[in-house]
């Protein structure tokens, strides 16, 4: 095989860089025609990561070992940044604004670059360790990833609702083509409400796992603690729009509070906090 | 009646525990809180709090139970509030809803409809008879879907289409999801039990060890372990642990089953899991007095091993699986009297050692791994009552964001001297899928009314 996953999840690498770059000159020079290139570019993209984890699941079948590529942490990279990307395309697709790219695409980069170039991240294919051995791997895995990549699309939507907001009175230049608050806002709104109902998925499979496994579906384990923390987080998101003032701009923070709270969940707790998810961190 | 009820619910309590704002106050301070006790080690002694906090913060651990956060008094204070005010803030609701879902949406007339979001209406030249009017309601029908008539609606004829009237319900379910697996927890803390036990391979234990209070549980069976087995990856990797199981009632043999991490037996509503492992050490000896016939015992660590006739008793200090190519075992040996020694065997070479006047002769003549499956046991009635909790909480959410209430009406009538045909509708949540269907509606109305 001349195309090996780990070739084409680098490339991957390069190629969201080159769109992140493109969708930000499609925003700050408003030039269409770049703004249709990072489309095409981020799809291209797309494709050749999807190819990458297929031939990084056939590959692991090959080795013997046999598992989906959601068992390390370099795999979960890969699959957080697939998954922003789909997310975001499927709203661009959806919404036809590509300003949003701009603030959506650096975080499934950002990802990518950090498994990548991360010396401490092993990119190996490697057995699954027994514990990981079980058909809730990849329900928990997906359902987990999907809430994290929405969130992180909210969180980007949030950062641009404050800074439209910001600069309010400008309707040309940059400001001018972000979208108005009102639009940001229902789009925050429902990213987070499909965000909040997969976080929801990750952690009761996540339950029903940990109930086969080691016959508790809840140890207040630091992992499954953060989870409830984000949980909490975007429920109160959830309920902010039916107080009277907390509309528009405190959502708009709250989402980005609560991507940091989601980021403590994904990396934070593996590298700062001992617990029962050890493996994320190798 | 009615007044009365309505005093009860304005009193000061109860508005207090019905507000959003206090519920969005709650979820901040379990948010803000909860992180207490990821920083902080939980469940540890209290020797190890003081020497790494000090005596200050170690005062603080102790009077807020850090040690413990999620059980501490002030944490489960904090999840009792929060389901009051659940619990409160959704019956406040309720009379809303009832009215909601029992309104009468044909009680409208053609003046409020006019005044909707959504609105379309049509001027028609000359009076509509029957037949025009069985048409347009026939293509209202097509596009629209079911829908209820009356006639004589501030004189003109009504239809209604209307969708999802149910879906004010879903917030009920969605709430009372979190109170049904808060009640499968306590089911499970009440009449569940959680244990472990270290069950070496062919032997059979009826009771196990409560993790919290150190209790013997009697399981009501009992349980062997035939063999345990570890596998590794080519890499060194732990690949699998394997326990061997059966389940006897009696001297009956009712359930056998080969556990692995993530599939455990279930017996009875206990549950089995593999957990952990211990190796030990075992070893064969050949002992034998010079005037009797020699005979041979096995002999595990931490166990003692017995020559009745003899009187004597043995057990193993230490293993080495190596020495010089040969394994080697240090036997401890004592006799009735409480005479005791020690003395090193090597497998192969014959010692003797003397008890009082006997001399006696032994050999090493075998050695090998025993294997000791460490079981999580556990027992959780409530556990079934969770996943519902957690299946309605799904289906309730997936009802309130997504399943709207959608109505759609079509007015024929007489208005100021005209007749005229208005289309409105209104929707409480997806507006966006909304005014795309509407539009479908209208254009099929235009052709409708284009063709008569």
């Amino acid at each position: 095989m001349t195309f090996s996953s780990s070739y084409l999840l680098s490339l991957t690498t390069f190629i969201y860089l080159g769109a992140a770059a493109l969708y930000l000159i499609h925003w700050i020079f408003r030039v269409q025609k770049v703004g249709l290139l990072a489309t095409l570019v981020t799809a291209g993209g797309f494709v050749i990561q999807t190819t990458g984890i297929i031939l990084r699941w056939i590959e692991s079948y090959q080795l013997g070992y046999g598992h989906a590529p959601l068992s390390n942490l370099y795999e979960s990279l890969v699959f957080f940044s697939w998954v922003t990307v789909l997310v975001y395309l499927i709203m661009e697709w959806q919404v036809k604004r590509r300003v949003i790219g701009a603030f959506a695409t650096p975080f499934a980069s950002l990802a990518m670059a950090y498994a990548s170039f991360n010396s401490n991240i092993e990119d190996k294919i490697q057995p699954l360790i027994p514990a990981l051995k079980s058909n809730w791997l990849i329900a928990h895995v997906v359902t987990c990833f999907l809430g994290y990549a929405s969130f992180a699309v909210a969180c980007g939507l949030g950062i641009m609702y404050l800074f439209k907001n910001r600069f309010s009175g400008e309707s040309k230049g940059i400001v001018g083509v972000i979208p108005d608050c009102r639009v940001l806002d229902e789009l925050m709104h429902q990213t987070i409400i499909f965000g909040f109902l997969w976080l929801t998925l990750g952690i009761i499979t996540g339950a029903i796992w940990a109930n086969d496994a080691w016959g508790t579906y809840w140890s207040w384990d630091p992992k499954e603690t953060w989870s409830l923390i984000t949980w909490f987080v975007y429920a109160i998101a959830l309920h902010a729009r039916f107080v009277r003032g907390w509309a528009g701009r405190r959502i708009a923070y709250i989402s980005i509070v609560g991507f940091i709270s989601v980021m403590f969940t994904y990396f934070g707790v593996n590298f700062l906090l001992s617990g029962l998810h050890s493996y994320g961190s190798q | 009646m009615k007044a009365s009820s309505s005093t009860y619910q304005d009193t000061s309590i109860w508005r207090f525990f019905s507000s959003v704002r206090l519920a969005v106050f709650l979820l901040i301070t379990l948010a803000i809180t909860s992180i207490a006790g990821t920083v902080i080690p939980q469940g540890e002694s209290l020797q190890f709090y003081l020497e790494t906090y000090g005596p200050s913060l170690f005062r603080i651990i102790k009077v807020l139970h850090l040690n413990d956060t999620y059980h501490s008094w002030w944490y489960l204070i904090l999840l009792g509030l929060f389901s009051t005010n659940l619990v409160v803030c959704t019956l406040r609701r309720l009379p809303f809803t009832l009215k909601l879902f029992r309104r009468d949406n044909l009680a409208v007339d053609s003046g409020r409809l006019l005044k909707m979001p959504f609105k379309k209406d049509w001027e028609i030249k000359g009076e509509l008879d029957n037949d025009s009017i069985q048409s347009i309601s026939s293509a209202f029908k097509e596009v629209a879907g079911k829908f209820h008539e009356r006639i004589d609606v501030d004189g003109g004829r009504l239809f209604l289409a209307e969708r999802g009237k149910w879906s004010y319900w879903g917030i009920y379910g969605l709430h009372s999801s979190i109170m049904i697996i808060f009640f499968g927890a306590l089911v499970g803390l009440f009449s569940g039990f959680k244990g472990s036990v270290m069950l070496p391979e062919g032997e059979t234990i009826d009771h196990i060890v409560n993790r919290q209070t150190g209790e013997q549980i009697p399981l009501g069976f009992s349980v062997r372990c035939d063999r345990f087995n570890i596998s590794f990856y080519d890499n060194g990797a732990p690949k699998e642990y394997r326990s061997d199981l059966t389940v006897l009632n009696g001297n009956n043999e009712v359930a056998r089953k080969s556990i692995v991490v993530n599939d455990p037996l279930e017996y009875r509503g206990i549950t089995f899991y593999q957990a952990s492992y211990r190796a030990i050490p075992e070893v064969a000896v050949w002992v034998a007095k010079s005037d009797s016939p020699a005979r041979s015992l096995t002999i595990s660590a931490f166990q003692k091993a017995l020559w009745t006739e003899e009187q004597l008793s043995f057990g193993l200090m230490k293993y080495l699986p190596s020495v010089h190519g040969s394994p080697a075992a240090q036997i401890w040996i004592e006799d009735q009297e409480g005479r005791a020694g020690a003395l090193w065997l090597l497998k192969g070479n014959e010692k003797q050692f003397k008890k009082g006047e006997k001399l006696y002769r032994i050999s090493l003549t075998n050695a090998n791994q025993r294997y000791l499956t460490g079981l999580q046991v556990k027992k959780d009635p409530g556990v079934w009552i969770v996943w519902l909790g957690c299946a309605v909480l799904i289906v309730g959410f997936s009802v309130v964001f997504w399943v709207p209430h959608r109505r759609i009406w079509l007015w024929i009538g007489r208005r100021k001297g005209k007749t005229i045909v208005i289309l409105s509708g209104q929707i409480n949540k997806n507006k966006l899928q909304f005014e795309k269907d509407i539009r479908k509606i209208e254009d099929a109305l235009d052709s409708s009314l284009g063709a008569r």
